[in-house]
């Protein structure tokens, strides 16, 4: 299937300038036809190629590379969980990450599609839309905050945006250099990073997760010796928060609102050393399976936590 | 001699006892402090962290996997007993469904309504389910069969909405997670004393009404003419069952297989009489969800993945029911003619012709509109061009998926015949998904021709399963649909055990669960539509064998066929067609249910035009599924399965209601 061209001016005019107008008008009876408005360079937006990103993660590399991204996935979610980046209003919702919906994403026609790994599944479908950048993020056993950096420069380098992703690594590991070393003593005791999923269960951030990889980085020992993939669900008993008792715990995301007077009330996990001694901190909302922004994000909200709590 | 104290019956209780105790006795051991246990009466101040983990983490949570047991338990006896069904219970009466719907909608447009007041919430939720089901059936004197599949397509309309509320918010990942109910850990006494509150008041409302259920047991006119309110006791009897169900829902989530495995085991074990089967049965059911959780516990310990126990009921109770169903002694349900069949359509040709009409005007209504951002857009000319590539093979594939399981459908409701007969129901959807599990973790990188042949192998291996259990006793239907629900229990079971693993693979299960028709090519569908003409040629060519078999095992014998041949090769068909169709709409469509069943409803009662007229049902069905799935909640795309189920569930349940006695 043919591609179309986003900006006609700045492609080859060879021979098919014919075939080329054809296209165009096609293009503009679809995007009519969709209710957008023709040639939309929005205000937010960087020069350069069209984006729409299938993959969370992908979709913050692309805007720490201050690419020209119009689209992602599952957006109202994303808003809610991820905080960071703030969407632009018009920022348009490509559907569920599972199921993106390709009409929508046919009407767009994005000049990539920003993917990963765990959406292989549609990468025949994505590529007769648009070329598809697919980096992997989250591989078992491999830490991934690592892997964020790395598609930055990946990203970059497809994008012809080589410069700003050294910069933005850069400022990455200053950052996390800077945490760390303010941290200091702050970093003795350690940590237990969970997101509460209901008045009784827990999920664990291991080595293998962003949290946890995060940590290390800013040197602090990760209380959760227990090996984690990235299980949506929140499986883990509350119990096992005092197996090591002289941590702290840190709550990153909001308490479901249905577990709040569950865990106000409850024995177990008021009787936890760490609750007992007041070493609970609470961070705002952090995507777990987001990129560089939401790895810096949890960064930064740490840092900020612990250099404020008493101990 | 009281049934209750028959030997068998007593080893049974006293072995499970005793081994349930003492692996609940392990895992708390395994915590115990060097301070000693905890002692009476229990004071968080003075404990250490060990001694509360035992005292208000460990004990409680023995003590809620024991009522649970017993509610389930004794709310299964009860609707079993009134409904004379053996499988019946409260995920089949819709009643769990129902506690879950009423959950999730609070959660997600009142959260303070469920923060403290989950329990009223869940009560709601499954009295209302029971009440449209109750009221459904009420014009044919609470007919239990009218019953059964008005819960359970109640049941199915209320998971289908649930799923879809979750998915138009955009939250994905929330929807399994509801799927994960069932998880036991405590973390106070509170939970236990609701639940013992609770399970006391409707024990004591059950004992009550003991004797007029056991006389209810024998049959509606010999209570009528010992001056009982029949419909008052049924009533009551719904209610307390409820009452019961939604208690457990409200606190700890869907455990399943209990309601239907306790009253068996009672029953297995010897007892006979039916007030010492309600008896027993929350005895059981107490039992085995202890077991259940020392079991769950033990494996979290050991392997350091924790898995809800509600999910491990099923994996523990399916194989177990399964093993012991030749032995079961089920008392044969009377015979009633289905009131379906009453209905007959005088020229069901000139229908099929009108249906068949239908279908193209459908593909290209649906292939013309969609929506936009900015609205609705009926598109012609270039635009339709552009957008057909998009829109043709996923709506060619759903059609043909839609005649696939209607064949399947029909093919297994004519050959058992059994009206609740489906490949979804006895487990063939779900078998074909434990194939394509199978493929996921066996082979590496797979692609859709070893889904396709994974699918297969495991529909074929659930119905060899379930054909297995006919042939060799030539099973009641009632006996069969207990080994089909079994198995898919327990094929659903492993599938979630999966999905809680939560890795990379779980996620395609979780795409393949939920039914999505997207990732379908062009030439995929190409091949559903060749296969799904090929699959109903197959059926019509064994016209004479679907309108003989389903008279008896007697008629097809006499008439010098082989009916045990037959019957093998109209279910590979129907495997074949199930796992093909399941590869696109994952287990949960129902059109299998669905499809033959309107059929028959509206009056096509002979083979041939039974056939075509679910076919062409189960084509125009997910065809608007399709549609409706890509538009009503735009830009979010719902699962294909989930809205062909949105779509005829309703439909059944208003025919139902509608039909006179």
């Amino acid at each position: 299937m043919h591609r179309l061209q986003m900006f006609p001016d700045y492609s080859l005019r060879s021979a098919e300038t014919l075939n080329q107008r054809s296209i165009i008008t096609r293009r503009s009876l679809l995007a009519m036809s969709a209710g957008f408005i023709l040639s939309p360079r929005l205000s937010y937006a960087a020069e350069g190629p069209r984006l729409a990103a299938i993959d969370w993660a992908m979709l913050e590399t692309a805007f720490a590379l201050g690419a020209h991204i119009v689209a992602g996935t599952e957006i109202k979610q994303f808003r809610r969980t991820s905080v960071e980046p703030a969407l632009p209003a018009d920022f348009i919702d490509l559907g569920l990450r599972g199921s993106p919906n390709f009409e929508l994403l046919r009407f767009i026609q994005p000049d990539f599609i920003l993917s990963s790994p765990f959406y292989a599944q549609h990468g025949a479908k994505f590529s007769q839309i648009a070329p598809v950048i697919s980096l992997p993020f989250y591989v078992a056993g491999q830490p991934p905050f690592e892997k964020t950096l790395d598609a930055v420069r990946n990203l970059g380098a497809k994008l012809a945006l080589a410069d700003r992703a050294e910069q933005v690594v850069a400022e990455a590991e200053r950052n996390l250099a800077r945490y760390r070393a303010e941290l200091g003593r702050k970093a003795a005791r350690p940590i237990y990073v969970i997101n509460i999923g209901d008045g009784r269960h827990f999920r664990a951030f291991g080595a293998d997760s962003l949290f946890g990889n995060i940590m290390v980085r800013l040197g602090l020992t990760n209380a959760w010796q227990g090996a984690t993939e990235f299980s949506f669900a929140a499986p883990v008993p509350i119990e096992r928060l005092a197996e090591m008792p002289e941590a702290k715990i840190v709550i990153v995301s909001e308490i479901p609102v249905e577990a709040r007077s569950t865990l106000r009330s409850s024995v177990l996990w008021n009787a936890l050393p760490a609750v007992r001694q007041n070493r609970v901190l609470q961070l705002e909302n952090v995507g777990p399976y987001g990129g560089v922004i939401a790895g810096m994000r949890f960064a930064r909200l740490l840092h900020k936590a612990l250099t404020e709590a008493p101990e | 001699m009281n049934a209750a104290l028959r030997p068998r019956n007593l080893v049974a209780i006293v072995a499970a006892a005793m081994l349930a105790s003492a692996l609940s006795a392990y895992n708390i051991a395994r915590y115990a402090p060097a301070t000693g246990f905890p002692a009476w009466p229990f004071d968080p101040a003075s404990m250490s962290l060990d001694q509360i983990i035992i005292a208000y983490g460990l004990l409680p949570r023995a003590a809620v996997a024991l009522l649970c047991g017993a509610c389930l338990g004794l709310s299964g006896a009860l609707l079993q007993r009134l409904l004379r069904n053996p499988i019946a219970e409260p995920a089949t009466l819709g009643i769990s469904s129902g506690a879950q719907l009423a959950i999730v909608a609070a959660t997600l447009f009142a959260p303070g309504l469920v923060d403290g007041g989950r329990q009223g919430v869940a009560f709601g939720g499954a009295a209302l389910a029971a009440l449209i089901v109750v009221g459904l059936s009420w014009r044919r004197g609470l007919d239990p069969i009218a019953m059964i599949i008005g819960g359970l397509l109640v049941g199915i309309t209320a998971s289908a909405i649930s799923a879809a509320l979750v998915l138009a918010q955009g939250e994905y990942l929330m929807s399994l997670v509801s799927w994960n109910g069932g998880a036991l850990s405590q973390q106070d006494w509170s939970t236990s004393r609701n639940l013992l509150l609770q399970f006391f008041a409707g024990a004591l409302a059950a004992a009550v009404l003991t004797k007029p259920l056991t006389i209810l047991g024998l049959d509606d006119s010999s209570a009528r003419r010992l001056g009982l309110s029949v419909n008052l006791i049924r009533f009551a009897v719904i209610a307390i069952a409820v009452w019961l169900a939604a208690s457990v829902a409200a606190a700890v989530g869907l455990v399943s297989f209990i309601g239907l495995a306790a009253p068996a085991f009672a029953r297995l074990a010897g007892v006979r009489k039916a007030s010492s089967v309600l008896l027993l049965a929350p005895v059981y059911g107490a039992l085995l969800l202890l077991l259940a959780d020392g079991v769950v516990q033990l494996l979290s310990s050991s392997t350091g993945e924790t898995f809800p126990t509600g999910a491990v009921t099923a994996l523990l109770g399916g194989p177990l029911l399964l093993f012991l169903l030749p032995r079961l002694k089920l008392r044969e349900l009377p015979r009633q003619t289905p009131t379906i069949d009453r209905v007959k359509i005088r020229r069901p040709w000139r229908v099929v012709a009108i249906l068949f009409a239908v279908v193209p005007l459908l593909v290209f209504l649906m292939l013309t509109t969609g929506r936009a951002p900015a609205g609705w857009v009926f598109s012609v000319g270039d635009v339709f061009h552009e957008l057909l590539p998009w829109r043709w093979p996923r709506l060619a594939a759903a059609g043909a998926a839609g005649a696939l399981l209607a064949v399947a459908g029909t093919i297994m409701q004519r050959i058992t015949g059994n009206a609740m007969a489906s490949p979804e129901v006895m487990g063939v959807s779900g078998g074909a998904g434990v194939g394509f599990a199978a493929v996921l973790y066996l082979v590496e990188a797979p692609g859709p021709l070893e889904f396709l042949i994974g699918s297969i192998a495991g529909s074929l291996t659930v119905l060899a399963i379930v054909v297995g259990y006919v042939l060799r006793k030539s099973l009641p239907p009632d006996r069969l649909l207990l080994a089909g629900i079994a198995i898919s229990s327990f094929a659903t079971a492993i599938l979630s055990l999966l999905i809680a693993t939560g890795n990379p693979r779980s996620w395609q299960i979780l795409i393949w669960i939920s039914g999505t028709a997207l990732s379908v090519t062009a030439e995929q569908s190409v091949v559903l539509m060749v296969l799904a003409g090929l699959v109903l040629a197959g059926g019509l060519s064994c016209l004479r064998w679907l309108e003989i078999l389903p008279l008896g095992e007697a008629v097809p014998s006499a008439l010098g066929m082989s009916a045990r041949r037959t019957r093998i090769m109209l279910f590979c068909l129907a495997a074949v067609a199930t796992a093909a169709a399941s590869m696109l709409v994952g287990p949960l469509s129902f059109v299998g249910l669905m499809a033959p069943h309107m059929a028959r409803m509206a009056g096509f009662r002979r083979a041939p035009s039974h056939l075509v007229a679910a076919c062409l049902i189960g084509t125009i069905l997910m065809l608007v599924a399709d549609w409706a799935a890509r538009t009503v909640t735009f830009p979010y795309e719902q699962p294909l399965g989930i809205f062909a189920s949105l779509i005829g569930a309703p439909y059944l349940l208003w025919l139902i209601g509608r039909e006179k006695p």
